[in-house]
């Protein structure tokens, strides 16, 4: 039987393997909610009830998906990340959390919450309850939003530096931790191994503000930032420099760590697409972010056989090309639901040039409200249009939310394997 | 070119400073504040609509527009207060829905609305519908515009609607929603009298329903 690694390098050299390759968990960008993770699990039987799921992803909430998950499911990519979260602290020293759907949950220690008298959650940078809190799980909830901290800004004294502090040269000790984990991957998994290094890509707006950091310096409102982008392009241009003379650094030495184990290397989180069309003109994409986006993808073609992936949200159709010139092997989450996203529209324009990771099912109402016959259903159609001369490793469009039904999630993936076998024979109506 | 016509190309070109300048010169040249409505502000943000639409502008472009707009417009509220001769063209109260932090999307919408002469409460982010319920009396707006990010909070749409017909004033205003995951189909099966697929077609739609 062909090896999950050898079918996801298959799919990513637009060749057809024995089937689609599936992934879930592979990203930070294709996992799944910590409740729903929880309560697969319990369907699954993989659990005794009343057994924790850690929470890997502590702004998203994402659950670990484990190999006996992944084997359940019969999932081919597995995630290699740092130790890091976006709220500064670091994923060790597990403890006991219940969310408020009521999971049983592992968080690191770091993950130190104050709770206001509405009954909304707080949380600090580096787990800091001194510093001011930079998360705001609402009452209920099931995610982290990032509070914005700003102080004023003074457009005659900008200083590239503020906007830095997070860009940092990577440890010694973190530089082992990314060896030991594609040494242990690549050796007692047949997973593909997919790199995460997206969260601190340019422009990543849940990085922006700095979670972070204690007190955050430079451009870190929302709005303010994306005005930035056309007000203050030149110092948002000096700052993706420096951003990336750091990040490119590290990439060497990550390179050199964990070598040609790893299939592919998530690189870039910001979104650039809005439901209806892009956040940026193309325009703005090519003279701010694509110079540098180059840059990186040059250095991981000429020094590894990585495919490097870009993940951006929405309506991206006008920027593909650019994506494409920047050099990015792999899109991702693929919102077929958003403006000129339509399945057979991309495979036929760019699906011979770009590999299609995510874009399975629509994560906003198919996967969520949709019965299991409709998901099948979407998941075929999806097949159908994607399958064909590989280029497509499935996963649901963005990472599966909590609240959704675990029958939707089971019915989804043994769609995906029953469809997904090549050759791909959906011609005849479902 | 006329001071209106400088005063819309500013706007249009998110040019706060200049925006706010003209205006202050406008009104010392006894230009009446009734009058930047119709004549500079409402065509600016008509045009930065239309810019949004056909793929011209984008979300930085129009932050900043509606950043200009705003400074032209804060320097005329207070001067309109109590002038009978501009009336609103709508009262409408807006929020993102409870459990929901995401307010981008909504201050585009408000900050439009406000620019078409339709006077704005809005409540923020994380809005029960009993805040949205005390707004809608105190008041006595036509329109409630919500919006939701997240597939697990555009539920919370529903709930307001139903405490709205609870509170007897469903048939006092009129409900529009947008939001990412939200749809035409999703408005109209929670009862919603309408869907902004963007913030353009969400200031249309209150003209329509103000003028209904």
């Amino acid at each position: 039987m062909m090896s999950s690694r050898e079918r996801v390098r298959l799919a990513l050299e637009h060749r057809e393997a024995d089937r689609v390759p599936l992934d879930l968990g592979g990203t930070t960008v294709s996992g799944m909610h910590v409740d729903t993770v929880y309560r697969l699990r319990q369907a699954l039987d993989l659990d005794a009830p009343g057994t924790a799921v850690k929470i890997i992803e502590p702004f998203q909430m994402l659950g670990e998906i484990q190999p006996d998950l992944q084997d359940a499911l019969g999932i081919d990519a597995a995630i290699l990340s740092g130790t890091g979260t976006a709220f500064g602290f670091k994923l060790e020293g597990w403890k006991e959390w219940r969310t408020f759907g009521g999971t049983p949950a592992l968080v690191p220690a770091g993950f130190n919450t104050q709770a206001e008298p509405s009954g909304d959650l707080l949380l600090y940078p580096e787990g800091d309850r001194t510093a001011p809190p930079s998360g705001r799980m609402p009452r209920g909830g099931f995610y982290f939003d990032i509070i914005v901290r700003q102080e004023p800004l003074d457009d005659k004294n900008l200083c590239v530096e503020d906007n830095l502090e997070e860009f940092r040269p990577i440890s010694d000790q973190e530089l082992e931790h990314y060896r030991r984990g594609a040494e242990e991957l690549y050796t007692q998994t047949d997973k593909a191994i997919v790199l995460n290094l997206g969260a601190l890509a340019l422009g990543n707006i849940a990085r922006v503000p700095g979670p972070g950091l204690k007190y955050p310096k430079g451009i870190r409102d929302v709005e303010e930032w994306y005005i930035s982008l056309t007000a203050r392009r030149d110092h948002v241009f000096k700052i993706f420099e420096r951003q990336t003379e750091i990040n490119l650094a590290n990439l060497q030495k990550i390179g050199a760590a964990v070598g040609n184990r790893v299939t592919a290397a998530y690189l870039s989180g910001a979104d650039f697409g809005a439901q209806n069309g892009p956040f940026v003109s193309p325009q703005t994409y090519r003279h701010l972010f694509l110079p540098f986006h180059k840059q990186i993808n040059d250095w991981v073609h000429r020094h590894t056989t990585w495919k490097t992936l870009i993940h951006s949200c929405g309506s991206v159709w006008a920027l593909l090309e650019d994506f494409i010139a920047a050099g990015f092997d792999i899109l991702n989450p693929v919102q077929c639901s958003a403006a000129n996203m339509n399945p057979q529209d991309l495979k036929k324009k760019f699906g011979d040039r770009i590999t299609y990771w995510g874009g399975g099912v629509d994560t906003q109402s198919t996967l969520p409200f949709g019965s299991p016959q409709e998901v099948r259903r979407e998941v075929r159609e999806r097949i159908k249009a994607f399958g064909p001369r590989g280029g497509f490793v499935f996963n649901a469009v963005h990472n599966v939310q909590a609240l959704v039904p675990v029958e939707n999630v089971l019915a989804m993936y043994q769609a995906a394997r029953e469809y997904g076998s090549y050759p791909l024979r959906l011609d005849a109506a479902a | 070119m006329t001071l209106f016509e400088e005063l819309q190309q500013a706007i249009i070109d998110g040019k706060a400073p200049v925006a706010k300048e003209l205006t202050e010169r406008m009104l010392k040249e006894g230009v009446r504040p009734a009058e930047f409505f119709p004549k500079a502000i409402i065509p600016a943000m008509d045009e930065v609509g239309r810019r949004m639409r056909e793929c011209e502008f984008f979300i930085p472009e129009v932050l900043i527009a509606a950043r200009a707009a705003r400074g032209a417009t804060d320097i005329l509220r207070p001067l309109l207060v109590g002038d009978e001769s501009i009336r609103p063209v709508g009262t409408v109260v807006c929020g993102t829905v409870k459990g929901d932090l995401h307010d981008i999307g909504k201050n585009i919408v408000a900050m439009m609305l406000e620019s078409a002469g339709f006077r704005i409460v809005d409540l923020g982010v994380d809005v029960a519908p009993e805040k949205i319920i005390e707004a809608v009396r105190q008041h006595q707006a036509n329109i409630v515009a919500m919006s939701a990010l997240l597939t697990t909070t555009m539920v919370n749409m529903k709930a307001v609607i139903e405490a709205l017909a609870a509170a007897g004033l469903r048939d006092k205003v009129k409900v529009l929603v947008g939001g990412a995951p939200v749809t035409d189909t999703w408005a109209h099966s929670i009862g919603a009298d309408g869907y902004g697929k963007d913030a353009p077609a969400a200031v249309e739609l209150a003209r329509q329903l103000a003028a209904a």
